[in-house]
């Protein structure tokens, strides 16, 4: 179908708006980090650092333990990517290809914990976790997310379960294969560019969050990024440059995660939604 | 097939998992709120709520939370539908736009509301730059100090910042229109507003009350973008109900107190989820 | 921690499979030694960190087998960290405090009752080098909770040459002389430019703002709360001339920078630095520290201090606010021997005279103010220590943070015109005084 060459105009010109739009706050961002103290808190502000200096890394990255933030977001974030496609990976399977009494009701079940607010349950959870002596601990912290990451999972799993046909199940069956054997030699396999969707958006969620941590975390060397950030807002002697790099570290990885595999990403959100 | 009971089986874990972090805290919650458990001198009371229906920060941050999450998750529905449409078309370098598209949802929001923060910053920040520069304004404008304007930046800053997922949404809706109702279109003689109107729009319903419901469960739940952005400020004028619950909470604590307010929320959420719930149960999802 | 880890985990999860997470314990440390964990929100701070450090060196050295690992905090975020961590049995061992929670600390058993090892320490004798002004707020029914290290009081910092360069010769001393000042300070540095000097800034965001706007109030001669601390004060008519003075130079002046309601102690110092403003109310510790901001202000020559303003100059009202910082003991600490140490360490007078060469802050105790050379000739700490006698700390009840933050939500109302000032004001007497009608 062609279009008339003013509609063209329009389409790009429409990206290009999208384009400024989505980036300025990036373009914002990395210009200021490279901004010396100083200069990022002149009035008005400059638009190009006068003097490129990368000192603000230096700070964030040595003094700051912002390395430390790093590895602790990394440990927390896979973890409860892993753990809820872990666990996602047999509910899925269980919703996909059996038909108990109650079935439904409990998927409904679970997709209506998405709705429970984290305010919610974050200051009975602190409760809990320090009768089990688990407060200031990661794995607290990775128990946490998984409760918001878990549903997710187990809905996402289960939509790219389904759309495996039932007769993989049954070829197996008559080899003989138990159903665990199935459900890891032969549906996982198939549905894994969904299970990668999956663990990104977990990761994703994870990675982001600060009422978790905020509330569990009070040990400095346990701090994850989004905290290690936000910690550093108030403090004395930090300044917007700094900031600024702190945001840019805390944003690559997940920037980089979604660049890598996009792909998967967009496939598995494709997949997920366009059932019906 | 026979062995339907082992279905349970693989359900288990995640069952007891979420019961575990998540039904035991949010029935804990509930307790709280009515002075129940884990509070200094239990007792049943529902003070709690009614010391909520008299507490002017309460209703402002509910009467904040409705108008943030009316207004952001509108503009998410728009400009993502719009984008959603754009990268649809046969366009060149598709995967950069749609690269671009997505990459403000990779950004935690926590760190969103910095980054907009330092922008809309009265001195150092670039919108106050830029106009001051092109001569829109002449004195720099106190963004984030009163209390209409902050209110709208905040709004912008989560448009920016969450729209992707909603686009994310209504493009896979658009990818599955089957092509043949719009050349059945085309053959009626439909114009392109007609066929957006007459096929797009029908076939992109299911979808769109999808991403209405999903978005609006996020946007309430949000938390780190307005903490890191005015902290509720200023004065109470951007404070929403997480915000406001999780002060009770850990910084006056007020345990019952926070607890009934995040009670409130989760309700309100229920029942905004309701038509969503009621797709799963026929399944429709 | 591993233990506790794998323990914990097979209680609240026990059917799940954990063997990934099983990367988030980390190794043990090495029991030989004692830790002790130091939190203080100066810590963060370039100058006052590295003396901090400096002190954890020498004191580790002199007690082998004792380590302080330090923890960095905000100082927004202090509390609410400190007393989230202490509530859940956790926390540092020994931390820093200002005046303004520690009667919040004590009520709630979140400080440790120091009173035993002062006993050994030789009890009175032992307090008997602080002043009591310091010691007295540390102390409930006998028990003393905290030891002090350093107090002083708020006075206006300003930049000398910029005075001189708009023309004025007098520092104002009466609210109405100041006012007229910041006018003349405000203007375009360019001709023709927007305005980019402003008179002065008060700090409205969290940190730093008690010390801030107290010393308006008390400088008009009003005050949070009645002397018995048991109602609140905001309706008395210096009071409401305070904040109708703060609303009105901020709104029609405006003598401040445009942000005011985001600025903090940080950001007022950084905007002396840069020569944006003029004056900000401060005291001892301003000079190293926005001097360290920007080395060509030349600070420590160009800035000079003065008295708080008053409506009409008194010989002996109450005009200033006191700030002291006191360490304290978590009561969950496993090593309370050690944590002593620590604290009798840092606020011995050795300490407390490198707390002054490198920080420029007087001590709590009298014998190192009176005798430690240095103090007696500077002139900054003269006019402190003068305005020590006129000032006062913030109000001594446990509900105090949280009628702090209510005053400040409010005045932020008012500054931006969600309310009218008189409005605003009277929203948070009221308030305060159902905070404090509350049990």
């Amino acid at each position: 179908m062609r279009k008339p060459a003013s509609v063209w105009i329009f389409i790009y010109g429409a990206l290009a708006v999208m384009f400024v739009y989505n980036l300025l706050p990036f373009f914002w961002m990395v210009i200021s980090s490279f901004k010396s103290e100083m200069e990022a808190t002149l009035f008005p502000a400059t638009l190009l650092p006068d003097v490129f200096t990368t000192e603000a890394y230096e700070k964030m990255w040595l003094q700051e333990g912002f390395l430390l933030y790093f590895k602790n977001s990394l440990i927390v974030s896979l973890s409860t990517a892993v753990l809820s496609s872990l666990v996602g990976i047999f509910a899925g399977y269980g919703f996909s290809r059996f038909r108990f009494r109650g079935r439904l009701t409990l998927m409904t079940l679970f997709l209506a914990t998405q709705m429970i607010p984290g305010v919610l349950l974050v200051g009975p959870y602190f409760k809990m976790l320090t009768i089990f002596n688990m407060y200031d601990t990661l794995s607290g912290l990775i128990l946490a997310q998984t409760s918001i990451t878990l549903p997710f999972s187990v809905w996402m799993i289960k939509g790219y379960m389904d759309t495996v046909p039932i007769e993989i199940d049954q070829a197996a069956e008559v080899d003989g294969a138990s159903r665990l054997q199935t459900m890891f030699l032969c549906i996982v396999p198939l549905v894994l560019p969904g299970l990668v969707a999956t663990m990104i958006f977990a990761f994703l969620l994870s990675w982001g969050d600060l009422l978790w941590a905020l509330c569990l975390i009070s040990d400095p060397n346990k701090q994850t990024m989004t905290l290690g950030v936000t910690q550093l807002v108030g403090q004395f002697r930090v300044f917007w440059s700094e900031i600024m790099a702190a945001t840019v570290i805390a944003s690559v990885i997940p920037a980089t995660l979604y660049l890598l595999l996009q792909r998967y990403l967009v496939q598995g959100f494709t997949e997920a939604a366009v059932k019906e | 097939m026979r062995d339907n009971y082992k279905g349970y089986l693989f359900i288990l874990p995640a069952f007891l998992m979420l019961v575990l972090i998540l039904g035991f805290p949010a029935v804990a919650a509930v307790l709280q709120s009515f002075n129940l458990m884990w509070v200094s001198k239990p007792a049943f009371t529902v003070g709690a709520y009614q010391a909520l229906a008299q507490d002017p920060e309460f209703l402002r941050s509910l009467l904040n939370t409705v108008l943030f999450v009316t207004v952001v998750v509108s503009s998410h529905l728009a400009i993502g539908l719009g984008v959603a449409l754009l990268l649809n078309m046969d366009i060149r370098f598709k995967w950069l736009w749609r690269v671009v598209a997505i990459l403000p949802w990779t950004m935690p929001d926590v760190i969103g509301g910095l980054v907009w923060r330092f922008m809309f910053d009265t001195l150092p920040g670039i919108v106050n730059s830029l106009l001051l520069r092109t001569g829109l304004s002449t004195e720099p404008i106190d963004w984030l100090g009163r209390p209409d304007l902050a209110f709208a930046a905040v709004m912008l800053a989560e448009s920016w910042r969450g729209y992707p997922y909603a686009m994310l949404i209504l493009l896979a809706g658009l990818q599955a229109i089957p092509r043949q109702q719009y050349e059945a279109a085309e053959l009626d003689g439909c114009s392109a507003f007609q066929k957006f109107l007459y096929v797009t729009m029908p076939n992109l319903k299911h979808m769109f009350i999808i991403a209405l419901v999903l978005d609006t469960i996020w946007e309430s739940r949000l938390f780190g973008m307005v903490y890191s952005m005015t902290g509720g400020g200023p004065g109470y004028s951007t404070q929403i109900l997480t915000l406001l619950s999780y002060k009770q909470y850990f910084q006056f604590f007020n345990i019952s107190y926070g607890a009934a307010m995040a009670v409130v929320l989760a309700t309100v959420l229920f029942f905004i989820s309701l038509p969503y719930l009621r797709m799963s149960m026929r399944q429709r999802i | 921690m591993s233990d506790k880890f794998i323990k914990g985990l097979s209680r609240a999860a026990a059917a799940v499979s954990f063997g990934c997470v099983l990367a988030a314990g980390v190794a043990p440390a090495a029991a030989a030694d004692v830790t002790i964990t130091y939190s203080d929100w100066q810590l963060a701070q370039d100058i006052w960190g590295k003396s901090l450090k400096e002190a954890f060196a020498e004191f580790e050295k002199q007690n082998p087998g004792i380590k302080v690992a330090t923890e960095p905090v905000a100082l927004a975020q202090r509390d609410v960290k400190f007393t989230t961590a202490i509530r859940a049995g956790a926390g540092p061992d020994v931390f820093a405090l200002d005046m303004n929670p520690v009667k919040q600390y004590i009520a709630e058993g979140w400080v440790k009752d120091l009173t035993p090892f002062i006993e050994k320490e030789g009890g009175k004798k032992f307090l008997d080098d602080f002043y009591a002004r310091s010691t007295g707020p540390l102390t409930e029914a006998g028990k003393t909770y905290g030891v002090p290290k350093n107090i002083v009081a708020m006075v206006l910092v300003y930049n000398e040459a910029m005075f001189k360069e708009a023309g004025i010769q007098k520092v104002p001393e009466t609210w109405d002389d100041f006012r007229a000042a910041m006018k003349t300070l405000t203007k375009s540095t360019k001709a023709g430019g927007p305005v980019d000097q402003w008179g002065w800034t008060i700090v409205a965001a969290k940190a730093g703002f008690d010390l801030r706007f107290s010393v308006i109030l008390r400088g008009f001669g009003g005050d949070f709360l009645t002397p018995d601390g048991k109602k609140s004060a905001l309706d008395s008519p210096a009071a409401k001339e305070a904040f109708k003075y703060v609303v009105d130079m901020i709104q029609n002046d405006k003598t401040m920078p445009p942000g005011v309601a985001q600025v903090d102690a940080n950001g007022a110092r950084r905007m002396l630095a840069n020569k944006q403003i003029a004056v900000k109310i401060g005291t001892t510790w301003s000079l190293p520290e926005v001097s360290g901001m920007n080395p060509a202000l030349d600070g420590w020559k160009v800035l000079k201090m003065a008295h708080i303003p008053q409506k009409t100059v008194d010989g002996s009202s109450v005009r200033s606010t006191l700030y002291q910082k006191s360490l304290f003991m978590n009561p969950n600490t496993k090593n309370p021997e050690a944590a002593w140490k620590l604290i009798k360490f840092m606020t011995e007078a050795k300490q407390m005279q490198r707390w002054f060469d490198d920080n420029n802050m007087l001590s709590a105790r009298k014998s190192v103010n009176e005798t430690y050379k240095p103090i007696a000739e500077s002139p900054f700490a003269v006019t402190v220590a003068k305005e020590i006698d006129r000032a006062a700390f913030l109000p001594l009840t446990p509900k105090w943070p949280e009628i702090l933050e209510t005053f400040r939500v409010n005045l932020q109302d008012a500054i931006a015109k969600s309310k009218s000032p008189e409005e605003a004001l009277a929203n948070a007497h009221n308030q305060v005084n159902a905070i404090l009608a509350r049990p």
